[in-house]
């Protein structure tokens, strides 16, 4: 005979937000650099930084870093993040 | 009797109760043992034992804003092997573990592998057959065992904590499959922990933390507390050489022998963390002897195990025999508190 049985999965999912439309250039742009406050992501960060500034011609360069690394990043870091074109969020380990 | 609302969880058929387990292994719904499979009937006893409509929400995972319905949270709990009477306990631990100062998203997904130790106190523990003495951290009691079990099935499938998934545990521990235990609070002459952490004497509750594995000590070779609670405290100071040394958290489990002994010489719960808080300290050039030399820095900067005495959980439990006891460090420091929450509060008044 047989059973019905329940699915134990979270089905109700907040629907994830949409990708946003990618950069067709990143010469002149602002990009943020997300740290999320390891000890190895700021050497990481620095070459990215590097690369973007160099070789990309981006204008500027917000660096942030979380101030716990476990936790979210605070709501008015991320507002200050807003303002870039794009954000680079890098985890070390 | 009001309607009782109906459940929305998606159905699925399956031939037999084995082959529905087998269908549960497949999906990836599991921590690898078998389940029960969770009926309509089965998952409804859990909520009307608890007082709880299917849609009750427990809390809110507060990174990707997932909600933990009682209906979804009673389902993993009978896959779990739970009966009824234990759900309210179950529904308390994730009740706990989703305020905020547990930190949900970090300690359930960091490579530093932690498990949730539920611990519970009150009445509940005797009503539902929980085991506070012989073997109290491990097997054998179906309610210790499905209740934690419970709570490892709630975070695999309701927030996709699923190994390699968002839970990158480099290597986890035992107590990841289950660890629940409770206070032999009738064996006991001390305050029990939920009482000393808020609730009031006479109600059930729970208290959840974010821990390492235990690290298992023993001392048969004194009749002073001091020297007894040397023992813990030099075990919390290797824990802190070797695993983290940033403060948060311990759990002490105290068995009866040791326990009799601190309690003969007149020491309640809080003479026990005064002098575990003054023990329990290295300094950071100590990490020089165990390979962490390059990071030592400052020879005299010292550092507690413990913010403070309170942040030690003293738990009466264990078997009559033994001069062992055990040490539960947290899972990183003070990132994650200890949460104690008391048992069947109403939702909704």
């Amino acid at each position: 005979m047989p059973i019905i049985v329940l699915d134990p999965t979270a089905e109700s999912v907040i629907p994830a937000a949409g990708l946003a439309p990618p950069l067709t250039s990143l010469s002149g742009k602002t990009i943020g650099l997300l740290d999320n406050g390891k000890v190895n992501v700021a050497p990481f960060l620095d070459h990215v930084e590097a690369i973007l500034r160099m070789e990309h011609g981006v204008a500027a360069v917000l660096r942030r870093r979380k101030p716990n690394m476990s936790a979210p990043a605070p709501a008015e870091l991320l507002a200050e993040l807003t303002a870039c074109d794009a954000v680079v969020s890098a985890v070390g380990d | 009797m009001l309607s009782s609302p109906p459940l929305r969880s998606r159905r699925l058929e399956a031939a037999d109760e084995l082959e529905a387990n087998e269908l549960y292994q497949r999906n990836g719904w599991t921590d690898g043992l078998p389940i029960v499979p969770p009926t309509e009937a089965r998952v409804r006893a859990c909520l009307e034992a608890a007082g709880m409509t299917p849609d009750a929400v427990l809390g809110t995972e507060p990174v990707r804003q997932r909600l933990l319905t009682a209906e979804k949270v009673a389902v993993n709990a009978v896959m779990a092997g739970c009966l009824p009477d234990y759900f309210p306990v179950v529904a308390a631990a994730v009740q706990a573990m989703c305020e905020e100062p547990f930190l949900l998203h970090g300690a359930t997904a960091s490579t530093g592998g932690s498990a949730p130790v539920v611990i519970v106190n009150g009445p509940v523990r005797r009503a539902i057959g929980m085991n506070a003495t012989d073997n109290a951290l491990a097997n054998g009691a179906r309610a210790n065992a499905t209740i934690g079990r419970a709570v490892r099935l709630v975070l695999v499938n309701l927030l996709g904590c699923v190994p390699g998934g968002l839970d990158r545990s480099t290597l986890g521990h035992p107590g990841k499959f289950t660890f629940c235990i409770a206070e032999d609070e009738e064996g006991s002459p001390w305050v029990p922990l939920a009482e000393e952490r808020g609730i009031p004497r006479g109600a059930s509750a729970v208290t959840v933390m974010a821990c390492a594995p235990p690290r298992q000590v023993m001392n048969e070779w004194t009749t002073d507390p001091r020297e007894i609670l040397e023992t813990f405290a030099a075990e919390m100071r290797a824990n802190m050489l070797g695993y983290s040394i940033w403060s948060g958290n311990y759990v002490l489990v105290i068995p009866k022998q040791l326990r009799d002994l601190i309690a003969a010489a007149g020491w309640q719960k809080q003479e026990i963390r005064d002098y575990v808080y003054r023990a329990a300290r290295v300094r950071r050039a100590d990490w020089q002897r165990v390979g962490k030399g390059r990071v030592a820095g400052g020879e005299d900067v010292e550092f507690a195990a413990l913010g403070s005495p309170d942040d030690l959980l003293v738990v009466a439990a264990g078997g009559p025999a033994g001069g062992f006891g055990m040490v539960i460090p947290p899972w990183f420091g003070s990132k994650s508190r200890a949460v104690t929450r008391a048992i069947g509060l109403c939702l909704e008044c």
